[in-house]
């Protein structure tokens, strides 16, 4: 083998493992983004610096720990022993087998995830190469389980946190002050599972590797400072809104004040009817007056929504949900980019080593992770401002509140798969988690057929993205050798 | 990839709210074309029955809509079945207000004294009844945004009691309006008595039909 070659390898693994990120930043940060813009919680512009910087920092601080499962866990590397050239053949036929799927999908309309694109490509060519025994099944079925458990775990905790969320804020009497009172607790919750995903194995990449009680200890930290900020920033917002109505019209009448009056005229018309000649006009007088009172008293009270409280509520929720969807983004960009940069550096690290060995553990070297974020913001400054734009005017139904506990969900899901080394679909969480919001019903229409698309897209991707892998294997095969 | 907008489907919501206001215009009319009735323009009343039945057809026309646009697959707050009762409850209020339209072309009827009055309390307090209706209709926005439960989900009950003891009332003026109308069928001819009270009937039915939908919207809320 010569030493052109590998350069020639190399240079196609970054370019596929570039276009990977590009097209994750392109296309799946929408999905984290979308909501917010939606919602009106972030201007377009806001949503893509915002994403941008969290992404990069999910994928370079937090990304390797999936990367490491997408390169040996799924294929034994022990049977290329001695043919490093097939591998890196092979990891290179999978990413543009990958590649090309997801171009074909997202031109269909289809709901592919990227992560299984990659997945199944590189069974395809653990197939091709070492037979049926080269794949470790047992490895595989835990991450095809993962796709089926992880929409399933954040449509529960959304379930669970729009919930929450109807009983101590919607359903109470005064719900603005409620919404107040629950949100440095939010706070601190968001702030601690994102630090604690961060410290606990996240830095490791930049050495700075803790103990579980020290990461507790630094989470909870972290999460009681956010909250301090966020009941100082609370405590700034105006009162109530709906003390503040033009014409000076607070009368807004009890709901069973109205009824007494009803119940007033009534019994008024009853006396009307029996009483003696001489009260009438006394009386007639007395009815009138008073079914003026109930006329005015109805008008009011139906007047009186509590829209413009509800409002405000969904108000001051527009700022939680920035975090929520920054959740996502760093947790979108720590378990994608692996999908990208997995087989990159996979075949970076064989082409170093000269081709012959495949090493078991190599670590994936920080300026590959760096390269994979870097390709996640340029897709999403190219291309994907645009998806989010188009994404977040199409789901303007996700308020605030439903965004946000949407995202808690999904985001939640994807750190903790993140930490188990599992390539999960951000797409499907997210999807699963905005099921679990409309379950608690909390969205007024979902389209049940979505669920029927995701399932279809679980059976079909591994077996499209593995046929198209073997054949770009036998492909390059053929022009490289 | 760019699934999750898919996830949302067309609400049909706003649309139901949008078929309401179009029932509450054909009921508007009512007193109008009573009005022109009674000082015999048939020309008035006529005309004023064509812009009744062109409103419900708009309506009919919305109400298929929203009809084809809920699809097996879509997942509502509300039970599909509770939705498509209260758009066809809606649907038949608006029939009502065509229904009395009609009827009030077909022969200039003969009244007496003290009949036109009560005929105006009971119209009235039919479109209290279903003026009360509609308000809970229209608080299917805040519902929507508290979960079907809370402090809305107790207004909507508020509302529906109060719907409930309009249609009573409207109920018991029916009830003295028959009497009054027994009472001098010495003087009303067979065909203007056919003919009153087809339209009470028509009239008292909007206010029962009232208050069907209150409590179609009631049996959505939450029950905590």
């Amino acid at each position: 083998m010569m030493e052109s070659q590998f350069h020639i390898i190399i240079t196609l693994a970054v370019i596929f493992g570039f276009y990977m990120a590009w097209g994750i930043g392109a296309n799946d940060v929408a999905n984290a983004m979308g909501t917010s813009v939606g919602s009106g919680a972030l201007t377009l512009r806001r949503a893509v610096i915002l994403a941008a910087i969290l992404e990069f920092s999910g994928a370079f601080l937090v990304g390797s720990h999936v990367s490491e499962t997408v390169r040996q866990g799924i294929v034994d590397p022990l049977i290329f022993t001695g043919d490093g050239m097939s591998f890196m053949l092979g990891m290179l036929a999978a990413l543009l087998a990958a590649g090309v799927w997801l171009q074909w999908a997202s031109w269909k309309g289809w709901p592919v995830s990227t992560t299984h694109s990659i997945v199944g490509a590189i069974v395809g060519f653990g197939v091709a190469y070492g037979g049926l025994s080269a794949i470790h099944w047992d490895k595989l079925g835990t991450i095809v389980a993962s796709w089926v458990i992880s929409p399933l775990l954040s449509g529960t905790i959304s379930y669970f946190i729009f919930r929450f969320i109807l009983r101590f804020v919607f359903y109470r009497e005064r719900p603005l002050q409620s919404a107040k009172r629950l949100a440095p607790y939010l706070v601190f919750f968001v702030f601690s599972v994102l630090t604690l995903a961060l410290v606990f194995k996240g830095l490791k990449n930049l050495n700075l590797d803790l103990g579980t009680p020290a990461a507790f200890a630094v989470a909870s930290g972290v999460g009681l400072v956010a909250s301090l900020v966020a009941v100082w920033i609370v405590s700034r917002m105006p009162e109530q809104e709906r003390d503040r109505r033009p014409g000076g019209n607070q009368a807004i009448t009890n709901p069973a004040t109205v009824q007494a009056l009803e119940k007033a005229v009534k019994h008024l018309e009853k006396v009307q009817s029996t009483a003696p000649e001489h009260m009438q006009s006394k009386i007639s007088d007395a009815l009138d007056n008073v079914k003026r009172l109930r006329f005015e008293s109805q008008k009011s009270y139906e007047f009186h929504t509590n829209t413009a409280e509800y409002k405000s509520v969904e108000k001051l929720f527009v700022y939680l949900q920035i975090l929520s969807a920054s959740m996502v983004a760093f947790a979108h960009g720590a378990n994608d980019v692996a999908n990208a940069i997995g087989p990159m550096s996979a075949i970076i690290s064989v082409a170093v080593a000269g081709g012959e060995s495949i090493a078991a553990k190599t670590p994936v070297p920080l300026w590959v992770l760096a390269l994979g974020g870097l390709g996640i913001a340029i897709g999403l400054a190219t291309w994907g401002w645009r998806v989010i734009e188009t994404v977040g005017r199409n789901i303007t139904q996700l308020t605030p509140t439903r965004g946000f506990s949407a995202e808690i969900g999904a985001a939640t899901t994807i750190v903790l798969a993140s930490k188990l080394g599992l390539p999960i679909s951000t797409t499907h969480t997210l999807v699963g988690a905005v099921l679990g919001v409309g379950l608690a019903r909390g969205i007024s229409a979902v389209n049940l057929i979505t669920v029927r698309d995701v399932v279809v897209s679980w059976v079909v991707t591994i077996p499209a993205g593995a046929s198209l892998a073997i054949i770009f294997f036998y492909g390059l095969k053929l022009v490289m050798w | 990839m760019r699934s999750i907008a898919k996830v949302f489907g067309r609400s049909p919501f706003v649309p139901l709210q949008m078929h309401m206001e179009k029932v509450a215009e054909c009921v508007k009319q009512i007193p109008d074309v009573v009005a022109a009735y009674r000082r015999e323009e048939s020309e008035t009343v006529e005309a004023l029955r064509k812009k009744i039945s062109r409103l419900e057809h708009e309506a009919d026309a919305l109400k298929h809509d929203i009809r084809n646009s809920l699809p097996r697959g879509l997942f509502l707050p509300v039970e599909r079945v509770s939705l498509l009762q209260i758009l066809s409850l809606q649907d038949s209020i608006a029939n009502r207000a065509e229904n009395i339209g009609v009827l009030l072309t077909m022969k200039q009827a003969r009244s007496f004294p003290g009949f036109d009055d009560r005929f105006d309390d009971f119209l009235g307090k039919t479109i209290e009844t279903f003026e009360l209706a509609r308000s809970v209709i229209d608080q299917l926005d805040e519902l929507l945004e508290t979960g079907f439960g809370g402090l809305e989900a107790e207004t909507v009950k508020e509302l529906t009691d109060m719907v409930a003891y309009k249609e009573h009332e409207v109920d018991v003026i029916q009830g003295v309006l028959l009497r009054e109308l027994l009472a001098h069928e010495d003087e009303v001819s067979y065909g203007d008595f056919f003919l009153w009270t087809r339209i009470l009937r028509q009239v008292s039915s909007i206010a029962d039909r009232s208050e069907r939908l209150a409590i179609a919207v009631r049996m959505t809320l939450e029950t905590s």
